[in-house]
C-alpha cells in the first residue's frame, strides 16, 4: 500500500474536513446509499424470510388436508383477530430484550391490570375509564418496582421478575377474591371489539404498536441509543449514553405496554381470571424469540415478533381444527420456542460464514 | 544419561482469518528450568498458551513433545495435563468461599470407593502434602477469602503441582504474579526456585521484566508473533535487553528525531488535569495544548494505563480536577457524557469490549456519538450518516463491504479506524487515545498515526497513552513517563532506545547496548 511521505504529511494541514488521503491501491467498495445489491444477497434473504416460506407451507398443508375447514374467512379472522393481547405482551417483553434486559413478570402485570379494571367497576362502582387509568398507574408502579431492584439494587433480573410475577399474581387474586369478575359496559368492549374491515380494532392497535416500536427503534436517535445499550453496554456508556436510565425505562415501558394488554383483554373478554395470566407468558416469549429468526436475523425486532405471533397462532389453530385441542397449544408453543431459537442461531451462523 | 527436554514446541503457526498471529514459533524448555516468555500485548504470548492448552487449533504442521513423547496436535488438554502440564492463570482461579483443600483439589478430588463421595480425609492429606512441597503454611480447612495475596498464589501453584510427582511436570504461570510485590513476590520466587530445584519446569509469562530477568534461567521473547529471542541465557537477559527485543530494538534514530514536530508552546492550553489520584495512580498533573501531541507512558502494570479512563470519566478517580476549555469537571464524579460534552473524547484500548459494538454495522457505530446532535428528535435520518460513512472511510482508508457490514466482519486495523473515526466525527477539543495502534497491521498503523498527526495539525489536543515506544517517539511532541513514586516525569529523549531505557531501566544499571549482536 501507499505510504505517505513526511513531506506530504507536513502539507496535510487538515485531515478532518479534507479528503486528501487518496488510497488508489484499495478500490473502494463504499456503497453508502441504499443499494439493491446490499439486500439481494441470497443467503441473507433466505435467512431473513425463510420462516415466512415455512408459514406459507404450513398454511398450504392445512388447506390441503382440510380445505373446507381451513380455507374460510373465519379462520383468517380467528388467526388475526384473537392475538392482540399476546401481541401487546410480546412487544412489552421486547422492550426489555432490546436493551439486553429480561423480564418474566409482564404476564403478571397484565393480570394485575386485567383484574383491577373489572374489580373497580363492578365491585367498587368506579367509572370504567377511571379504572383503566388506575390500572395503568399501577402497572407503571410495577415497572418502577422491577427497575428499582434490578438497576438500583443490582439484583439479577431473573430473580426479581420471577418474584414480582408471583407477587403481582397474588395481589390480583387478593383484590378479586380469587373470582372471575366481569365488566358489563358495552361501550368499553367497543374499544377492542369494534369491527374494522372484518377484524376487531384491537388487531390494528397491535400492528400500529409494532410499527411504532420499529420506528422508534430504528429511526429515532433514542432508539439507536437503545440498540447500542443492548449490543454493548460499555460502548454505549463511553459514548455518553445514560445506560441505567434506558435500562430502567425499558422495565417501565414493558409494564405499561403489558398494562395495555390487560385493558384489551378485559375489553374483549369482558372479564379475567387472574390465575390465567401465566398462560400468556410462553406464547409471548415464543413469538419474541421466533421473531429473532426473521427480518433482522439474530436480533430482537418488532416486525419479526409481529409475524412470529401469527405464525404460532396459525400452527395452533390448524392443529385445533384438525381436532387436537387443549394440550396441543402448550406443546406447539413450547416446541415452537425451542425450534425458533435454534433457527435463529443457525441463521446467524450462516450469515457469519458468508 | 541425558534427559529429553521437558517441552519442545516446533513450527507453530497460527492465523486468524487474514492475519497471521504466530510465525514459526519454536520453544524448548529444559527440565528444572524457569523459562521466561516476554512480549507486548498482542505479540502472541497468550495465543501460544491457548494452543498449548487446546483452546485454539494451530495451523497444520505444528509439533509438540513433552518429555520426549509426541503429543497430538491440535492439543487435547486431557492428554497434555496427563503428561504433566498445568497452568496458573492471571486471576489464579481461586474460589473465595471454598477452603484451601477444596481449592487445591478441585478437578481431582479423591473419592470414596463405593459411594463416589469426596473422601475428605484423603483430600486434606493430598492438600497438606502438596502444600508442604511448596512450603506453604496455610491449613487445608482455611477459607481462601481470608488469605493474603501471596498465600493465594501459593494455593494456586499447589493446585498446579497436585498431580505431579516431585521433579516432574511443567507449570505455566500466565502472569500469575501480577498482583504481588515486594516480600510477597520474593516468597513466590523462592517457592518457584524450590520447585525447579526438584526438577520440575516453569514457563513464566510476565510483564514485569525485572522479575523475568532476576528469576528466569532463560528468556524467550515474542514480537508480532515471531520469536525474536529464543532461550537467552540469564546473563544476556537484563530488563533492558528484554525490552529491546520486545519493542523492536534497532531504531532508526535519525528518522524518529526528524519526524518530531516543534512543541507548540504558544498555543493555548486545551485541557489540564490536576491532583488526579486513584487506587492505582498517585497524584499526577499535566496539561496539553491545542495542536500538541502529548505522550504518556510507563512500566506496564504501573497504573499509567488507567489515566486515559480517569480523565474522560470512564473510570472514576479518588480525586482530581479537569478543565477543558472553560469547563471544570470533578474527576471523582464525572460521567463520560459530561467529558464528551466538554469536548474530551476517549479512544479506549479494548476496542472489542469498550470501543465498538461488534454486532452492529459500520454506519451505526460511526454515527453513535453524533446521534443526538445531528438528528431531529423524532427522526435520525440516513443522509448525514451516509455522508459520515463516505467521508471517514475515504479519509482513513477504511475497507468495508458497505455501510451495512458488521464491525465483526472487519479486520482489526479497520475496526480500529472505525473507532477512531467515530470520535473524530464529533470534532473534539481533546482526543485521549489509549494504545490506538495495538494489534493492527503495519499499513493500518501508519494510516492511524498519519490521521492523528493530521488531527493535531488541525488544532486538536492529543493525549497519546501507549506502551509502543516507537509510536511515542514518532508521534509525540512531548513525552511524560509515569513513575509510581514521582508521578509524571518529563523526558527529553529523542530516540526509542533511550526511551526504553528510561521506562524500563530508570533505577537499574546503565550497562546497556554492549551486546547487541544477535
Amino acid at each position: 500500500m501507499k505510504r505517505i511521505s513526511r513531506a506530504e504529511n507536513e502539507e496535510l494541514e487538515s485531515l478532518v474536513g479534507s479528503t486528501s488521503l487518496p488510497d488508489t491501491s484499495r478500490p473502494g467498495s463504499r456503497r453508502a446509499r441504499w443499494d439493491i445489491r446490499d439486500h439481494l444477497n441470497l443467503p441473507q434473504v433466505t435467512a431473513r424470510y425463510a420462516l415466512l416460506v415455512i408459514w406459507l407451507l404450513m398454511a398450504v398443508a392445512y388447506a390441503a388436508v382440510m380445505p373446507d375447514k381451513f380455507l374460510r374467512t373465519a379462520t383468517a379472522q380467528a388467526i388475526f383477530g384473537s392475538q392482540s393481547a399476546v401481541l401487546f405482551l410480546a412487544m412489552a417483553s421486547l422492550a426489555t430484550f432490546v436493551v439486553g434486559e429480561f423480564d418474566l413478570s409482564f404476564a403478571g402485570v397484565m393480570g394485575l391490570s386485567a383484574t383491577i379494571i373489572p374489580v373497580m367497576t363492578s365491585l367498587h362502582h368506579w367509572n370504567v375509564w377511571m379504572a383503566c387509568v388506575l390500572a395503568m398507574f399501577c402497572c407503571f408502579g410495577a415497572g418502577l418496582l422491577n427497575a428499582f431492584f434490578i438497576i438500583v439494587l443490582r439484583v439479577p433480573s431473573l430473580v426479581v421478575t420471577l418474584g414480582t410475577a408471583s407477587l403481582f399474581l397474588g395481589i390480583a387474586e387478593f383484590i378479586s377474591s380469587s373470582n372471575t369478575v366481569a365488566v358489563g359496559d358495552p361501550s368499553f368492549s367497543k374499544i377492542a371489539l369494534y369491527n374494522v374491515g372484518g377484524l376487531p380494532v384491537s388487531f390494528y392497535y397491535g400492528v400500529i404498536l409494532a410499527i411504532v416500536f420499529a420506528y422508534v427503534m430504528y429511526l429515532t436517535p433514542f432508539g439507536r441509543n437503545v440498540a447500542f445499550v443492548g449490543a454493548n453496554r460499555d460502548v454505549a456508556r463511553l459514548a455518553g449514553i445514560n445506560v441505567n436510565r434506558i435500562r430502567a425505562a425499558s422495565y417501565v415501558v414493558d409494564s405499561v405496554i403489558a398494562g395495555f394488554a390487560g385493558v384489551i383483554l378485559v375489553a374483549s373478554a369482558g372479564g379475567f381470571d387472574p390465575t390465567a395470566s401465566s398462560t400468556y407468558l410462553l406464547p409471548a416469549l415464543a413469538a419474541v424469540f421466533l421473531g429473532t429468526a426473521m427480518v433482522i436475523p439474530g436480533q430482537f425486532n418488532p416486525i419479526g415478533t409481529l409475524l412470529g405471533i401469527y405464525f404460532l397462532e396459525t400452527g395452533v389453530l390448524g392443529l385445533q381444527l384438525l381436532g387436537y385441542s387443549g394440550w396441543v397449544q402448550d406443546a406447539f408453543y413450547g416446541a415452537g420456542l425451542v425450534i425458533a431459537v435454534t433457527l435463529a442461531t443457525v441463521a446467524r451462523e450462516r450469515i457469519k460464514r458468508t | 544419561m541425558t534427559q529429553p527436554p521437558r517441552l519442545v514446541l516446533s513450527d507453530l503457526n497460527k492465523r486468524f482469518g487474514d492475519t497471521q498471529v504466530l510465525h514459526d514459533v519454536n520453544l524448548r524448555i529444559a527440565p528444572g528450568e524457569i523459562h521466561g516468555l516476554a512480549g507486548q500485548n498482542g505479540s502472541g504470548k497468550s495465543t501460544v498458551i491457548k494452543i498449548l492448552t487446546g483452546v485454539y487449533k494451530p495451523d497444520p504442521g505444528a509439533k509438540l513433545e513433552i518429555d520426549g513423547a509426541p503429543m497430538a496436535m491440535p492439543a487435547r488438554w486431557e492428554e497434555i495435563h496427563r503428561a504433566g502440564v498445568s497452568v496458573v492463570h492471571q486471576d489464579l482461579g481461586i474460589l473465595d468461599q471454598l477452603s484451601v483443600a477444596e481449592n487445591v483439589c478441585v478437578g481431582g478430588f479423591p473419592r470414596r470407593r463405593f459411594s463416589g463421595a469426596i473422601d475428605r480425609a484423603r483430600r486434606d492429606a493430598v492438600c497438606t502434602d502438596t502444600l508442604a512441597r511448596v512450603g506453604a503454611t496455610v491449613g487445608p480447612r482455611t477459607i481462601t477469602a481470608s488469605l493474603g495475596a501471596a498465600d493465594r498464589a501459593e494455593v494456586a501453584i499447589a493446585r498446579a503441582l497436585r498431580d505431579h510427582r516431585a521433579g516432574e511436570g511443567l507449570i505455566i504461570l500466565d502472569e500469575a504474579t501480577r498482583s504481588l510485590s515486594g516480600a510477597d513476590l520474593e516468597r513466590i520466587h523462592d517457592l518457584l526456585r524450590r520447585v525447579v530445584a526438584e526438577g520440575s519446569s516453569v514457563l513464566m509469562i510476565s510483564h514485569n521484566l525485572a522479575e523475568l530477568a532476576s528469576l528466569a534461567d532463560r528468556v524467550s521473547v515474542l514480537r508480532d508473533g515471531r520469536l525474536v529471542a529464543s532461550g537467552l541465557p540469564a546473563s544476556e537477559a537484563g530488563p533492558e535487553e528484554i525490552a529491546r527485543y520486545m519493542l523492536g530494538g534497532t531504531v532508526d534514530v535519525q528518522r524518529a528525531a526528524a519526524e518530531r514536530r516543534r512543541v507548540t508552546t504558544s498555543a493555548e492550553v486545551a485541557a489540564s488535569v490536576s491532583g488526579l489520584r486513584s487506587e492505582r495512580v498517585r497524584a499526577i498533573d499535566f496539561e496539553v495544548r491545542a495542536g500538541e501531541i502529548l505522550g504518556i507512558t510507563g512500566l506496564p502494570g504501573s497504573g499509567y494505563e488507567d489515566v486515559p479512563y480517569l480523565v474522560t470519566g470512564a473510570m472514576n478517580a479518588r480525586e482530581g480536577r479537569l478543565s477543558v476549555g472553560d469547563r471544570q469537571l470533578d474527576l471523582a464524579r464525572c460521567r463520560p457524557r459530561e467529558a464528551i460534552a466538554a469536548g474530551m473524547v476517549l479512544i479506549p484500548e479494548r476496542r472489542d469490549r469498550d470501543g465498538v459494538a461488534l454486532e452492529m454495522n459500520v454506519r451505526d457505530n460511526l454515527s453513535l456519538p453524533s446521534l443526538r446532535r445531528r438528528s431531529k428528535r423524532w427522526f435520525v435520518g440516513l443522509r448525514w450518516q451516509n455522508e459520515l460513512f463516505v467521508r471517514f472511510t475515504e479519509q482513513l482508508s477504511i475497507k468495508t463491504a458497505g455501510p451495512m457490514s458488521l464491525i465483526r466482519e472487519l479486520s482489526g486495523g479497520n475496526q480500529q479506524k472505525v473507532l477512531l473515526a467515530k470520535w473524530l466525527s464529533t470534532s473534539p477539543q481533546v482526543l485521549v487515545a489509549h494504545e490506538p495502534t495495538q494489534a493492527v497491521d503495519v499499513g493500518a498503523r501508519s494510516d492511524i498515526l498519519n490521521t492523528l498527526r493530521g488531527v493535531a495539525a488541525n488544532g486538536v489536543a492529543l493525549v497519546f497513552v501507549s506502551s509502543e515506544t516507537k509510536d511515542l517517539v514518532d508521534l509525540c511532541d512531548r513525552i511524560l513517563i509515569y513513575d509510581p513514586a514521582a508521578g509524571l516525569v518529563p523526558t527529553d529523549t529523542r530516540s526509542e532506545d533511550d526511551l526504553i531505557d528510561e521506562i524500563y531501566g530508570r533505577s537499574d544499571t546503565p550497562e546497556v547496548s554492549s551486546d547487541e549482536t544477535d
